[in-house]
């Protein structure tokens, strides 16, 4: 099970709670976005107090942060509002303070919230993928890239790009006035939050600042309006194409069935081998490769692709 | 790498507990006031369908096409959800 359907929800309208999981230091405060159920990854609007001080450390789960408010400060840097982190698991990061306090958004992308006290990587962490940026003041504004596109007006900021999955994380504005007539959903999930300004969607009404949502694949969202501006944080978990349409009744299985048509039209190729191939779990021989079913993780960089797996023995009772 | 595999505490297994259920209880609120705005929600639909028609829906970016009025969709009679 994945993280469930959160639209809308508004984290002004809940206090915070103190974060007092194992390995974080006190005076951090949260309200729960989204959480996976499974796995514990979820998403957080985070205060920390006045006063915040926390050691040199790493997680468990690659995480992101995002500065709304305030400041914090890591080693000597001061990173104000705007700021982008990109944290690989096991990456340590230096010793954070927060003099004044600062309001911020955290995402753990792959498990629970965790800090583990130290000054040095993990032995597997990726360090090279470590991304620091002051968003507000060092990224351009610029159209949305991919076609079909969304209307005239709605900008981004790409904050990270992960090449795997082709999920990214981005600042989103749309300009005083902005509308745009369709309706869209996607293959990914998506999530944003409203840092400043209320936008509208025909389905789910008005969105203000504060607000969040959590939308997995194929539901419908949009049309789509906004009458005096917004700024907001945007993810998806994958590759995001706009499935536009007009249709304001049709479901998730419906969406879901049309998204497949499509790619069997637009790559008939490789729809057809994926479908008579027998052995579905495509190898991409740039990436380490492993499977569900409890053999360790292998190459077929020799491009011995067609290979036969051992059934688990079942206990005996 | 994106997770490092290591043994959750007993205490993080029941912070994960109870805000999974805390998200139960934000979930149906949820479902309850966006089944509550289904009035609202008839009326934004009926003003869409007839945007599209007048003004054009967007193909992409700045591309709009006049919807023609045999191609409106008609709202089917099985019950009509938005949040999953």
């Amino acid at each position: 099970m994945a993280r469930p359907h959160i639209e809308p929800f508004v984290d002004r309208d809940v206090p915070f709670k103190k974060l007092t999981l194992p390995g974080f230091p006190k005076g951090m405060q949260y309200k729960m976005l989204s959480l996976d159920p499974d796995n514990g990854a979820c998403s957080m609007t985070v205060m920390y107090e006045p006063g915040y001080k926390q050691p040199p450390g790493m997680s468990y789960s690659e995480y992101e942060l995002f500065i709304q408010s305030g400041s914090i400060q890591i080693g000597d840097k001061v990173w104000g509002p705007g700021s982008y982190f990109f944290v690989p698991a096991g990456v340590a990061i230096e010793a954070m303070s927060s003099p004044r306090g600062a309001l911020a958004l955290m995402f753990f992308n792959y498990g629970e919230p965790s800090w583990i006290e130290s000054d040095s990587d993990h032995p597997r962490a990726e360090k090279q993928n470590f991304k620091a940026v002051n968003s507000y003041d060092n990224l351009q504004w610029s159209s949305t890239n991919f076609y079909p596109a969304t209307a005239p007006g709605c900008m981004v900021k790409v904050l990270h790009f992960d090449n795997r999955t082709q999920g990214f994380t981005f600042l989103y504005c749309m300009t005083p006035n902005f509308w745009q007539d369709n309706i869209s959903y996607h293959d990914c999930s998506e999530e944003a939050y409203h840092i400043w300004g209320t936008s509208w969607m025909m389905q789910f009404g008005e969105l203000p600042t504060g607000g969040y949502f959590y939308r997995p694949p194929y539901i419908n969202h949009g049309a789509f309006g906004c009458k005096l501006g917004t700024l907001a944080i945007g993810r998806t978990d994958s590759r995001l194409y706009n499935h536009f349409h007009y249709n304001p009744w049709t479901n998730i299985e419906e969406n879901r069935e049309r998204a497949a048509s499509r790619v069997q039209h637009w790559m008939p190729e490789l729809y057809q081998w994926i479908n008579t191939h027998g052995h579905n779990h495509p190898v991409d021989f740039e990436y380490a490769h492993g499977h569900a079913h409890g053999d360790m993780p292998h190459h077929h960089g020799d491009g011995q692709v067609e290979h036969a797996h051992k059934r688990k023995k079942r206990r005996r009772r | 790498m994106k997770f490092i595999e290591h043994k959750r505490s007993r205490e993080v297994e029941a912070w994960i507990r109870k805000e999974v259920a805390e998200q139960k209880v934000r979930y149906r609120k949820i479902v309850a006031e966006q089944d509550a705005l289904e009035p609202k929600r008839d009326k934004w639909i009926a003003d869409f369908l007839h945007r599209i028609q007048t003004r054009g829906f967007h193909v992409h970016f700045d591309q709009l096409r006049k919807i023609r009025p045999e191609e409106v969709p008609v709202k089917p009679k099985r019950k009509f959800r938005v949040v999953f």
